[in-house]
């Protein structure tokens, strides 16, 4: 049904493209959009062999104009993240995603200076840990509903001085997402136990600034979860529901200066979780005191919470109208203010907290295909450390080479 | 200009010299050929879809043909032969209908039917498939057109043994695979010259979730290709497709 319903909608969207277009540019009621990045290349870890993953983005839209003060913007993406390096604690190299948008939002003019923009919007996304698994199996697939409202305010129409505030809700399903564990644990009673631990309603709230090239904002995220509930300092489920919440400064500009075309951003994160995390040393651990540190069975009080700077400096040094030559550096610090970092025993060090950096260095050469095209060609050197060297699972400090090749197109 | 840019992808390419020797081609070969032998039918198909057109006719054209020559007729020894035609020209019938083209082609693996003949144990060998497009596609600007599309495709592999071979415990005398989905299809084509074009497009299998990108160049004869199969065996094909549109 689901499949039914986006054939059908990416078809509506495909149709009044097409008709719009037949109308030459000089049509003022249909604008269509299309973005498409593509880009695939080799990955060389310092363990491990070599593997190749790749991106795919596509958009899709169409802007319908019904007067000047109205107008209706339908978008469809598709996305695909395959195998690559991945920031520390977030998702093994070979994980993969596929996702489908839409998004449908109505513009409005209030008076000259104010739009409001209200829409709603519906993803799935499948994820899989690797080519051998059934999409549809994915133990994080995902469906999202959702609207939103947000108002543009133009301050300064000479210099694209926009102050945006942004509001938008989802209510996120995990229809795979079971705990093992606690479904073997109280098959007894309830099979149903461990389902939708991670259905969450995620809410969102932005003001986010515009003038002249510069852009910045403030976004404050808060995600309730339904049914997980928090461990407690005895290490048992209480009444309490998980919450987290992201608060993010941000700020960036995309200037050309002379040759050099520049498009610096950084961002700091707030993470907080009410959840806690009790770590098994090893399977059928048993232990009394969970906060004595050294137990086989800890509680880590606080274990989610971080601060989160990210930096990335790309700069381009255009030599041509065609050709270019790209670098960069991105930075990617977490310092966890609750959690110890493990050693390679598994075992907790009190006296300091996990530090984590992902330091990524490129460069590359980028060149004009044409009026709507661009082709990337670039190289990447990544370096992951990190102060917890307990690596079973995850790679925390790791240096991996990348080549790739990658095409832009946007009209 | 071309020294400078020569001279920038042998300085990104040194840093990964030191890392060549840590590169173990064997194991990668074994893990290739693990896909293969767990999923032969994708495999193959990945080849189907190089010799597939799901691009629109060039404007003023009513009809065309194309076989595929690398990776498809060789060394894959897919015999093919495609077809497009043209159901309505852009603006023809009402300035707000794009053009329709349909299209379709069949092929068929001519090593198999040596390996029939060749052997004693094989008493029919069958590798083949077709497809079937519908390509709409409108001009948004006098050099560029967009493009969306429908194809259904499958491809067929049957095994006929004289005698039944064990395999896993069971006594095997026919094997049948195969592969077919329902694609969407998306992209973009901009013409370079008289005759030329470039074209970049998505193919998206609904119920098997396959996700194919190509990029071609393409001109009066011949389309150079690079398809990119992301979560395929193989994932990038370099492509060479002869064509003739009248």
């Amino acid at each position: 049904m689901k499949k039914t319903i986006i054939l059908i909608v990416v078809l509506i969207l495909l149709f009044h493209s097409n008709s719009s277009a037949t109308t030459g540019e000089g049509s003022k009621i249909f604008s269509p959009y299309f973005d498409m990045t593509l880009s695939e290349g080799a990955f060389i870890p310092s363990e491990g062999n070599f593997f190749s993953g790749g991106n795919i983005n596509a958009q899709v839209g169409l802007l319908t104009k019904v007067n000047p003060s109205n107008s209706i913007f339908g978008l469809y993406n598709l996305n695909y993240a395959g195998p690559g390096f991945q920031p520390q604690d977030s998702k093994q190299f070979q994980e993969r995603s596929l996702s489908h948008g839409f998004n449908i939002e109505y513009r409005r003019g209030i008076i000259e200076r104010l739009k409001i923009r209200p829409g709603i919007s519906y993803s799935k996304e499948y994820r899989r840990t690797g080519a051998n698994e059934a999409w549809e199996n994915g133990l994080y697939n995902m469906d999202s509903l959702g609207g939103q409202l947000a108002a543009d305010y133009y301050f300064d129409l000479d210099r694209d001085g926009i102050l945006t505030f942004q509001y938008l809700t989802r209510d996120v399903k995990f229809p795979n997402y079971t705990d093992l564990l606690r479904e073997f644990q109280g098959a007894g009673y309830s099979s149903e136990v461990s389902g939708g631990l991670q259905d969450q309603a995620l809410n969102h709230i932005s003001l986010r600034p515009r003038w002249n090239k510069f852009f910045g904002g403030l976004t404050y995220v808060w995600q309730d979860y339904k049914n997980e509930r928090v461990i407690e300092l005895n290490g048992t489920y209480g009444g309490t529901r998980q919450r987290d919440e992201n608060i993010t400064l941000d700020f960036g500009f995309h200037h050309i200066l002379s040759i050099f075309e520049m498009y610096p951003a950084i961002s700091w994160t707030m993470h907080k979780s009410n959840q806690n995390y009790l770590r098994y040393k090893y399977l059928g651990a048993v232990s009394s005191d969970l906060l004595s540190g050294s137990s086989d069975v800890t509680l880590i009080k606080g274990n989610y919470n971080y601060n989160e700077l990210n930096l990335n400096i790309p700069v381009d040094l255009l030599i041509t109208s065609k050709w270019a030559i790209s670098g960069g550096i991105n930075i990617v610090k977490r310092d966890y203010t609750d959690r110890p970092p493990r050693d390679s025993n598994n075992t907790y060090d009190f006296n300091s907290r996990q530090s984590n950096t992902l330091t990524t260095l490129s460069a590359g050469i980028r060149k004009r295909l044409n009026e709507i095209a661009l082709f990337r060609i670039n190289y990447s050197l990544i370096v992951g450390s990190s102060n917890n060297t307990f690596e079973k699972y995850l790679p925390y400090n790791y240096t991996g080479n990348s080549i790739s090749i990658a095409y832009q197109v946007t009209y | 200009m071309k020294r400078t840019i020569i001279f920038t992808v042998l300085l990104l390419l040194i840093p990964c010299t030191s890392y060549a020797n840590s590169i173990d081609f064997g194991t990668k070969a074994t893990q290739l050929a693990g896909e293969i032998i767990a999923n032969p039918a994708g495999f193959f198909y990945e080849f189907q879809q190089d010799l597939e057109t799901t691009t629109p006719l060039p404007p003023g054209k009513t009809y065309g043909f194309q076989t595929g020559i690398f990776p498809t007729l060789l060394p894959a020894t897919y015999a093919n032969l495609s077809g497009k035609y043209r159901l309505h020209g852009e603006g023809k019938i009402s300035p707000f209908l794009p053009q329709l083209d349909i299209a379709g082609g069949y092929w068929n693996m001519i090593a198999t039917k040596i390996a029939t003949e060749q052997s004693k144990d094989i008493s029919n060998l069958d590798f083949n498939g077709y497809y079937l497009d519908l390509i709409m596609s409108s001009s948004v600007s006098p050099k560029i057109r967009t493009f969306y599309g429908y194809k259904y495709s499958q491809l067929k592999a049957s095994l006929k043994l004289n005698k039944a071979v064990d395999i896993a415990g069971a006594q095997v005398t026919t094997f049948d695979s195969g592969f077919k989905d329902d694609f969407l299809i998306a992209g973009i084509e901009h013409i370079t010259g008289i005759n030329k074009f470039w074209s970049i497009q998505v193919n998206y299998g609904i119920k098997e979730q396959v996700l194919a990108s190509k990029i071609s160049w393409y001109g009066k004869y011949f389309e150079f290709g690079l398809n990119i199969y992301p979560e395929g065996i193989l994932v990038i094909h370099p492509v060479l497709n002869f064509h003739l549109n009248f």
